[in-house]
């Protein structure tokens, strides 16, 4: 035993756990402050950007603010007037159906077709993996407005290289073809338009994940005499399970807000079978001048969208607790 | 503790120069002393007429040393989104250009400032149309500016090889004229004797006015919506037969997409309704084909009453002072020197469109160029004259009513029943 450390007497050792007042010292306090500190000033600018413009937008759902009051900048409270009148328009449960709509195919479509996508570009030799990605990129670098007068003219009437291709092609007279004269046509090309830009993210991502799947497993399962389809299943899939649970509630947040391609296809001007939530929003405030209105519509859209973000949110806090 | 002087320094020199730039001028002022006068035009007058424009400019600066004229140029899709932002966050222009369906929404609010017509030049020769979308409820609200009628604008040598004789003097003669070129030429399938968009709303109505039938009535101060009526109904079943048989234009787009003077350009077209300006456009060396100078003509469109033309939409402009300016007495100024008899004689003639005061009518008449499209404006007709009218046109009813008699999708009657309901629901709101 050296001098320097005394020894303690055993009973005096069950003295030692410490004694509450040690628990609450200022430094502790100060630690678990820390974090708190640090996402303040980012919260901060969120709510100033984010939450001011949010609550004027509830604030002008509760009031009538048509044209006059833009000149008087003061709103006519009305409660939830707008509310009620907005529930109660066929048109609305009309647009309500048809996003829905929209967003399901659209998702669906994004979602496999990223993944056939991506397992394709797992399975391409560098050159053409190199090209491959090049491509998806550049589509996805493309500015909406441009890539979509692109696509605009391509399915014109007159002059779209689209009808001149099919009649080409033998497929039958293309020609003054108008695809949007039949809603289904011209949603199928608004579709197009929208998975075509929003598939580079997807894909990409996916990609990303799969590199990510232990090779050993896959090859233990080929070894086993496992098909692609049952590699996916049993093994991709559950691996990857997680980005594709967040590249889906993303999608649908994303698919659901769509309103840059509805609204330039349709040259500014959609007829009522082209509206979506965001685009009747839009015209019954920008055009029409009923801001409460629109603004009530939007907020709805923006409670839908909380619920599904909810699950993007959770599964993000999952994904850290088990890492 | 030098780094600490030295931050610190910089830090000050930094505030030093913001706050004195901060203090100097403010968003929207332009260099001190200098008023700035902004005024919101269309981009018609950017391309049509922009010497005219700057000769007004000039006036008031040279009167007022020290005022800035600034002109900035919109497009009909969105300026009036941009005016109400504009209203919303206090940064309204001084003169603002709006069409002479879109006042009567404006006045309604009381966004523009009442006007004394007796301090504007020619106020008692203005057009009736025009004036007419300027007065609301008794009072003056904005200066007519310049109007448009629109007549039938035609290939003169596909009518000759067409063995075409006259100008079609009825609506009948007129079938029969462009039967006559779609045998002729009809085999080629982008040929049409009569270009015609579906979504025309313009040209279509001119239609129903002619057979008595109206867009909507005013009773015991509501709006009915009568394009449902039989007179209206007979109207849009003879326009679907002339456009089924003489057009092989898109029915899902409208007469500015494409430009129709630009296909009629192209040399497919025998004729078309427009505008006067759409004739030099048509010419225009960098978008149109030089190539037809001479070989173009125009009349107006004939009634089905023979020796009477059909009713054209007299479209137009008109100036307003939106109330908000800081500088209403300039703004007056500025349209005075824009809408004066010299000025409006000189955009007359360069821009061919038809002068806001009956004074200057004799211009166009001695035109070939431009007396087809004044004859046209003896017969005119107007949207009604409801502050909902504009929203009508938002919402597009007119539109989606001709694409659905078009294609087919519904028979005309109910298509113009289920429009006659949406806009008496729409003129009657709020």
């Amino acid at each position: 035993m050296s001098e320097r450390f005394p020894a303690v007497p055993a009973p005096a050792a069950e003295l030692l756990p410490p004694r509450p007042r040690r628990r609450f010292r200022a430094d502790r306090i100060a630690g678990r402050l820390v974090p708190y500190g640090l996402v303040v000033p980012a919260a901060a600018v969120i709510c100033a950007v984010l939450g001011y413009p949010l609550y004027l937008l509830g604030k002008l759902s509760l009031e009538k603010y048509d044209l006059e009051q833009v000149l008087t900048r003061k709103g006519v409270w009305v409660g939830a007037a707008n509310y009620t009148k907005v529930l109660g328009d066929s048109e609305f449960w009309h647009v309500v159906g048809r996003t829905l709509i929209f967003t399901t195919v659209n998702v669906s479509l994004t979602m496999v077709l990223g993944t056939l996508i991506a397992l394709l570009l797992a399975a391409l030799g560098r050159f053409m993996r190199l090209l491959l990605t090049t491509g998806l990129v550049l589509v996805w670098a493309m500015p909406v407005v441009v890539s979509v007068n692109i696509w605009l003219w391509m399915v014109d009437y007159e002059f779209g290289v689209a009808n001149w291709t099919l009649s080409h092609l033998g497929l039958g007279s293309f020609r003054h073809h108008d695809w949007f004269v039949n809603p289904w046509s011209g949603w199928g090309v608004i579709t197009a338009v929208v998975v075509w830009g929003a598939l580079p993210f997807v894909a990409i991502t996916i990609y990303a994940g799969l590199t990510q799947v232990p090779e050993e497993l896959v090859e233990a399962a080929a070894i086993d005499g496992a098909g692609g389809w049952r590699v996916f299943r049993d093994i991709t899939f559950p691996i990857l399970k997680p980005i594709f649970i967040i590249l889906t509630s993303l999608s649908i947040i994303w698919d659901f807000q769509v309103f840059n391609q509805v609204w330039l296809m349709r040259d500014q001007r959609p007829t009522s079978d082209y509206y979506l939530m965001s685009v009747y929003s839009f015209v019954e405030s920008f055009k029409i001048s009923h801001y409460g209105l629109g603004s009530a519509i939007a907020l709805i859209m923006v409670a839908t969208m909380l619920v599904v973000s909810f699950v993007y949110v959770r599964q993000m806090v999952k994904l850290g607790e088990v890492r | 503790m030098k780094a600490r002087y030295i931050a610190a320094g910089c830090l000050a020199a930094a505030l030093a120069v913001i706050a004195s730039t901060a203090s100097a001028q403010r968003v929207g002022e332009p260099r001190t002393g200098a008023t700035k006068l902004r005024i919101w035009l269309q981009t018609d007058a950017q391309a049509n007429w922009p010497k005219v424009v700057a000769a007004a400019n000039a006036a008031v600066e040279r009167k007022h040393p020290g005022v800035e004229v600034s002109v900035e140029y919109q497009t009909w899709g969105n300026h009036l989104t941009k005016f109400d932002a504009a209203l919303a966050g206090g940064t309204a222009p001084d003169v603002i250009e709006m069409g002479n369906t879109e006042t009567t929404k404006y006045m309604a609010a009381h966004v523009f400032q009442p006007l004394k017509a007796k301090k504007y030049p020619n106020s008692r020769t203005w057009l009736r149309g025009l004036r007419d979308s300027c007065r609301f409820k008794g009072k003056l609200y904005c200066v007519p500016y310049y109007a448009g009628a629109r007549a039938v604008i035609y290939r003169k040598d596909l009518y000759k090889k067409a063995k075409i004789k006259h100008k079609p003097k009825s609506l009948k003669e007129f079938t029969a004229a462009g039967k006559k070129l779609m045998k002729k030429y009809g085999g080629d399938a982008d040929f049409s004797a009569l270009y015609f968009p579906g979504k025309y709303w313009y040209a279509s109505m001119s239609f129903v006015y002619d057979y008595g039938g109206r867009i909507a009535v005013l009773k015991h101060g509501k709006w009915r919506g009568t394009l449902g009526k039989p007179k209206a109904v007979r109207a849009l079943k003879k326009l679907k037969s002339v456009v089924r048989s003489l057009s092989r234009a898109s029915r899902t787009t409208d007469e500015a997409t494409p430009q129709q003077a630009l296909v009629f350009a192209k040399g497919k077209v025998g004729s078309f309704i427009g505008n006067g300006w759409e004739w030099p456009y048509a010419l225009d060396p960098k978008v149109g084909n030089p190539g037809l100078a001479g070989k173009i003509g125009a009349y107006p469109m004939p009634s089905h009453i023979k020796g009477r033309y059909m009713p054209t939409f007299l479209g137009g402009s008109d100036l307003a002072i939106p109330a908000p300016s800081r500088h209403k007495p300039l703004a007056a100024e500025w349209i005075r020197a824009f809408t004066s008899t010299k000025s409006e004689r000189k955009l007359a003639k360069v821009g061919k469109v038809i002068p806001n005061t009956t004074k200057l009518a004799n211009i166009n008449r001695s035109n070939p160029q431009l007396a087809p499209f004044a004859k046209a404006a003896k017969y005119s007709w107007f949207v009604p004259t409801s502050p909902n009218w504009v929203n009508v046109e938002s919402a597009n009813v007119l539109q989606n009513m001709l694409v659905t008699i078009f294609t087919g999708r519904s028979s005309v009657k109910q298509a113009a029943k289920h429009a006659s309901s949406q806009i008496t629901q729409i003129l009657n709101a709020g």
